[in-house]
């Protein structure tokens, strides 16, 4: 299949899918938590939860050692529903919403496209600080992301998944101007983009006097992840915790949507 | 008694067949045929010269020619000068060997003395060129490069790509180092990268590895492949649509395997032999390292027995087994699985048609399999005289059944003991009958046009009645 063609049938699943209801065994596929999953992918799959926490949407998350390669992506998390293989975020929300399920109804357009403004600097600024932090940083590097991501290797295939995965990632860094920058550039770019989530979210519960939209889904799995992932060099969460703001977000949502669970 | 050439036929594969055509003829006075007896003569090697011999050391030479000085008949003669350069031959530094035999002259020479010389021409140092191939129901153009005969021992070096129609390309790099001795035994170190795809199963699969292999004969006719195989292999779906089972086994993983291949070779033809048989074992062990883990046994026979001149019945037996190791947590991915179906093996199957699939219809492969096929193969009919080595002799018409199974899972058997096992694999045959021409394709492959009649086959399996196409090296 040409890459050309997948647009299409992503439209035509989507459409179809839209024909049935929701389905009840959606699995949301994601890899091992405790040993395997690295900082960025964390967040996106947290996101993902996150997002369909909001819209109430029932899934089963199942860990795989090979959740990225079975993604139609190649990027995690993908669900299953029923027949339909859908992977990320905005892939996920866009399903969702072709079942006639939407977080984002009585927003305007200015305010729709205000949103996925705000989506693409998360995944412009905080994912690729995350990727920088994950595999450019010696330090954390060493310590934390090779043994991680090659704990489900046998031994000589994790040093070469590690080198392959670093590479792929420094080449996509390099592409987007990030590999050359210091990691005091880095924290400042996350600096200056919490500024701006900061201001805009201004002390209201959620982004949208609406309620929750699939930003404040991704602002929580990213900062969530953020603040409670262990790393070498806390610098990054130290920058996350300057602002109170998104820190009381990140609160309201894991109250929310994540602490009703462990009650029950 | 004049002179004798006895210059060895380049196909002479099967030495007491070539003991029983010599015969020889006086030439060119009197006409009449003499039968001679040449275990009646004695005779015995004088001198052998090697003629041509530029980087090829002299040691491995003697080793092959060594024998030829222990002849005491003329036969024996003969016999050994052939078998000398069948091992010349198989060093591989000689694009072309012949064999002259002379009486010996000289005041050294005995009186039946005999001089044996061979004339040779090596390799270039280095060769290549762009050739086809085919295989697996797939032609293939293939590029390739050797450095015959590196060090002066055989020692050879190849590299090779080849592209074939069905998106498979491979390429391989391999150290070849014969190694001096009665076993004939050979040293093969190879690295690959192998990319595959397989629609049935809606995968593909990406190798790359390294293979390291030690050839040898335990007697002449036995042979041995001990190899090991240290493989990391990248499976990825073949498209969306692809079923989740099949996606499920995306991924990375690592195959290191120890393999054994028993092999024993007594047809007289490799593509439409009309005696002897074939007998090849595999057995391999994954698991030592890596994160692939099982136990693989596979036998192939195939019999041959001439019914009239030409007309030929052949009767072959292909099966497998395979056993996850008892350890348990490594995995069997679907490249490690048995497939059944195709014009190489159950004919009127589409490719991968029997057995386990998903819901949307992929192949996923079987734990166990067996197939057996009895051919009746002619020559093709109103054929002018009985010329040999016509176009003609190139095809064969042939009536075939074949038949098989295939077992998804072995513990569904396995635990109800063995005598269930072979009932499990004898209900539920697939059964299918047919007739078509084959066709010699060079002195390796062979081509097949089929029409079959599937007999009797699972709801779940994907048959092809009617015109089957198939081309390959090994078949059912």
């Amino acid at each position: 299949m040409t890459k050309s063609t997948i647009p299409l049938i992503d439209r035509i699943s989507v459409e179809l899918g839209a024909q049935e209801p929701w389905p009840k065994d959606v699995k949301l596929y994601q890899p091992y938590e405790v040993e395997q999953i690295l900082l960025p992918d964390n967040a996106n799959c947290l996101a993902a939860q996150a997002f369909l926490k909001m819209c109430q949407l029932n899934y089963e998350v199942v860990h795989k050692q090979n959740a990225e390669a079975m993604s139609p992506t190649l990027k995690v998390p993908f669900i299953k529903a029923g027949r339909f293989v859908i992977a990320e975020l905005e892939g996920i929300v866009q399903f969702v919403n072709g079942k006639g399920i939407t977080l984002t109804a009585k927003l305007d357009n200015e305010q729709k496209a205000d949103m996925r403004a705000f989506m693409s600097l998360i995944h412009n600024v905080i994912e690729n600080a995350e990727l920088y932090i994950c595999w450019v940083d010696k330090e954390t590097y060493n310590e934390v992301t090779c043994i991680r991501h090659g704990s489900v290797y046998p031994w000589p295939l994790n040093h070469i998944q590690n080198w392959q995965k670093r590479s792929q990632v420094i080449k996509k860094l390099k592409a987007l101007d990030w590999y050359n920058k210091t990691l005091e550039d880095v924290f400042a770019e996350v600096e200056t983009c919490c500024e701006a989530l900061s201001t805009r979210l201004d002390g209201k519960p959620y982004f949208f006097e609406e309620g929750p939209t699939e930003l404040d889904a991704l602002i929580f799995g990213h900062l969530f992840t953020i603040l409670t992932t262990p790393l070498p060099r806390s610098d990054l969460a130290n920058t996350v915790r300057n602002y109170p703001k998104l820190i009381q977000l990140v609160q309201r949502i894991e109250k929310e949507y994540f602490k009703k669970e462990t009650k029950n | 008694m004049g002179t004798v050439h006895a210059k060895a036929d380049e196909h002479f594969k099967e030495i007491p067949d070539f003991a029983q055509k010599q015969t020889i003829r006086e030439l060119p006075e009197k006409e009449q045929i003499k039968e001679v007896d040449l275990e009646g003569i004695r005779a015995r090697v004088d001198k052998i010269n090697v003629d041509g011999l530029a980087r090829t050391k002299n040691d491995i030479v003697e080793d092959c020619i060594r024998e030829l000085f222990k002849a005491t008949d003329f036969q024996d003669v003969l016999l050994k000068a052939h078998r000398a350069r069948v091992k010349l031959d198989e060093l591989g530094c000689f694009k072309n060997i012949s064999v002259f035999i002379d009486t010996s002259k000289g005041p050294k020479s005995t009186p039946d003395g005999l001089e044996v010389t061979f004339n040779v021409k090596e390799h270039k140092r280095l060769t290549g060129g762009v050739s086809t191939q085919v295989g697996n129901n797939e032609g293939a153009l293939l590029v390739g490069m050797r450095a015959p005969n590196l060090f002066g021992r055989g020692e050879r070096v190849q590299v090779e790509y080849s592209y074939g129609s069905k998106k498979t390309t491979n390429f391989n790099v391999a150290f070849i180092k014969p190694i001096r001795g009665r076993h004939r035994s050979a040293f093969t170190t190879s690295v690959f990268q192998q990319h595959s795809e397989w629609p049935p199963s809606s995968y593909k699969l990406i190798e790359r590895g390294v293979l390291l292999d030690y050839g040898f004969h335990s007697t002449s006719l036995l042979k041995h492949n001990v190899q090991w195989e240290g493989n990391i292999r990248d499976l990825s779906v073949l498209s969306r649509s692809a079923s989740f089972d099949v996606r499920e086994q995306s991924g990375v993983s690592l195959k290191s395997a120890l393999r054994h291949v028993l092999s024993v070779d007594l047809r007289d033809d490799i593509i439409f032999p009309s005696t002897g048989g074939l007998f090849k074992l595999t057995s391999e062990v994954a698991g030592l390292g890596g994160d692939v883990g099982f136990c693989k046994n596979e036998f192939f026979l195939q019999s041959n027995y001439s019914l009239m001149d030409d007309v030929v019945i052949q009767g072959s037996l292909w099966a497998g087994y395979l056993t996850p190791l008892s350890s348990g947590h490594k995995k069997i991915g679907a490249a490690d699985a048995f497939y059944l179906g195709g014009p190489l093996s159950l004919r009127g199957f589409r490719p991968r048609g029997c057995g386990p699939r998903s819901a949307d219809g992929d192949a996923l492969g079987a734990r166990c399999f067996w197939s057996a096929g009895v051919h009746l193969f002619a020559p093709l009919p109103f054929r002018k005289g009985s010329s040999k080595g016509g176009l003609a002799d190139l095809f064969r018409t042939h009536l075939f059944v074949n038949a098989g199974n295939v077992l998804a899972d072995l513990d569904i058997a396995g635990k109800s003991g063995d005598s269930d096992l072979i009932e499990t694999l004898l209900t539920n045959l697939r059964l299918s009958y047919g007739l078509g021409i084959a066709l010699r394709l060079g002195n390796m492959a062979r081509l097949e046009v089929n029409y079959c009649f599937p007999h009797s086959y699972d709801k779940n399996d994907q048959t092809q009645p009617g015109v089957q196409f198939g081309i390959g090296v090994q078949f059912l």
